[in-house]
C-alpha cells in the first residue's frame, strides 16, 4: 500500500504542468519561478491530508497555486512580471521553446498586463476550464467569472493585434 | 483575432521539459526545511557578531577609563554578561549549522537531522529560561546606557550622576530605551517561534519521508 507522501508525489508528478503554467504567468526570472515552485510544493503538501474530494484534483491545485503565487507578489511587491520574454539568464526548455514561439510570447506579454486576479482568470480560460470551475478555483460568482474573461480577451485581443501590427 | 486562437496559441505551450521526478520533488521539500534552517544560523550569527562588537568597545572603554572604579565595575558587569551570551550563541550557533558533511541531503534522514535543531530552538523559544530576556533586558540596558553615556561625557562616573542635566537626560532615554528593546525583542521571538512551528510541522510531516 502507497503511503501518503508517495501518493503526494505521484500526484504532483502528474499535475506540475499547472504549476510550470501558474509559475510562467506571475514570474519571470527563473530563480522566482523556482522558489516559487518550492513553496506551491510546500503548500501543497501541507494540505494534502486534509483534502477531502481527490476528485478535483486539478482544482485544488489550481487553487493552491494561484493562492500561493499572488500572496507572494503581494508580500514582496519587488517581484513583477517583466514583458519580452525569454530572460536571458534563462536557459530552461520551456523559456527557449517560447523564445522560438512568437505568438506565445506576445500572448503572455499581453497576459503580463492583466491584473493578479484577471491573470488566474485567463490562465484557467486558456486551459479550457468551465466558468463554473473557474469561479470556484477563484472564488468569485460565474457570471463575474464572464464579465472578466470578456473584458480580458477584449484587452488581450487589442495587445497582441497592436504587436502584429508593430512587427509587420 | 479569435477566442479560439487565444487557447490555440496557448495549447502550443509546452512545460514538459520543466518535469521533475519524484525524487526531485523529495529532494525540493528538504531544502526547503535547510533554508529555514538557515534563517536561524544566520540570526544567531548576527547576535554573536553583535555581542562580539559590545564586548570590544567594552573592553576599549574600560582600558580608557581604567582609574574610575565604578564605571570598570558596571563594564566587567556587562563583560561577563556578553562573555556568556557569546559563549552560549556560538555553541548553538555550532549545532544549528552542523559539519559542512551534516547534511539532510546526504545520507541522514532529514527528520533526524530536523530533530537535532529543533529541540535546541525548542529549548531556546520554550526551555525553563524562555523568559529570561524579560528580567534581563532592564539591568542589561541601564548598564549599557551607564557605560555609553558615562563614557561620552568625558567625565568620572560619580560626577556624571551629580549631575541634573546628564541624570535627566538619562531618565528621558531610559523609558523610550526600553520600550524599544522590548518592543524589537518580542517581534524577534514571535518571528522565531513562527520559523520555529513551521520546522516543528515539517518534522511531524516528515515522518513518512
Amino acid at each position: 500500500m502507497k503511503s501518503i507522501n508517495d501518493e503526494f508525489l505521484e500526484i504532483i508528478s502528474n499535475y506540475q504542468g499547472i504549476l510550470h503554467k501558474v509559475n510562467l504567468v506571475y514570474f519571470r526570472s527563473r530563480s522566482e519561478r523556482e522558489e516559487n515552485f518550492q513553496e506551491i510544493v510546500y503548500q501543497l503538501w501541507k494540505s494534502f491530508p486534509e483534502l477531502k474530494n481527490r476528485e478535483s484534483l486539478g482544482s485544488w491545485i489550481y487553487k493552491v497555486a494561484i493562492n500561493t503565487s499572488i500572496s507572494r507578489i503581494r508580500k514582496a511587491s519587488r517581484i513583477e512580471y517583466h514583458p519580452n520574454l525569454p530572460d536571458i539568464c534563462d536557459k530552461t526548455d520551456t523559456v527557449e521553446f517560447i523564445s522560438r514561439n512568437s505568438s506565445l510570447q506576445m500572448l503572455l506579454e499581453a497576459i503580463s498586463h492583466l491584473d493578479e486576479i484577471d491573470r488566474s482568470i485567463m490562465l484557467l480560460w486558456l486551459d479550457e476550464n468551465s466558468y463554473e470551475q473557474i469561479a470556484g478555483i477563484i472564488g468569485i460568482s460565474p457570471s463575474n467569472v464572464g464579465v472578466r474573461i470578456n473584458r480580458a480577451k477584449e484587452i488581450l485581443r487589442k495587445l497582441m493585434n497592436t504587436s502584429n501590427h508593430g512587427k509587420q | 483575432m479569435e477566442n479560439n486562437e487565444l487557447q490555440a496559441i496557448w495549447k502550443t505551450l509546452n512545460t514538459g521539459g520543466q518535469q521533475r521526478s519524484k525524487e526531485e520533488l523529495q529532494l525540493l521539500l528538504r531544502s526547503k526545511a535547510r533554508h529555514t534552517m538557515n534563517r536561524f544560523v544566520t540570526e544567531t550569527l548576527i547576535s554573536i557578531l553583535i555581542s562580539a562588537g559590545l564586548f570590544v568597545y567594552l573592553i576599549i572603554t574600560s582600558i580608557n577609563r581604567a582609574n574610575d572604579m565604578y564605571y570598570l565595575t558596571i563594564n566587567i558587569i556587562l563583560l561577563v554578561i556578553t562573555l556568556v551570551s557569546i559563549v552560549s550563541g556560538y555553541l548553538s550557533w555550532k549545532t544549528l549549522r552542523g559539519n559542512p558533511s551534516d547534511q539532510p541531503l546526504k545520507d541522514q534522514p532529514l527528520k533526524v537531522w530536523l530533530e537535532k535543531r529543533t529541540s535546541v530552538l525548542t529549548k531556546w523559544l520554550y526551555g525553563r529560561y524562555c523568559k529570561l530576556y524579560l528580567y534581563l533586558i532592564p539591568p542589561l540596558f541601564i548598564l549599557i546606557l551607564l557605560s555609553i553615556h558615562v563614557y561620552f561625557e568625558y567625565k568620572p562616573f560619580l560626577e556624571v550622576l551629580n549631575n541634573a542635566e546628564s541624570v535627566t537626560g538619562l531618565l528621558v532615554a531610559l523609558p523610550i530605551g526600553l520600550f524599544v528593546s522590548f518592543f524589537t525583542a518580542g517581534r524577534i521571538r514571535r518571528l522565531r517561534k513562527q520559523q520555529l512551528e513551521f520546522l516543528l510541522d515539517l518534522q511531524t510531516r516528515l515522518s513518512g519521508i
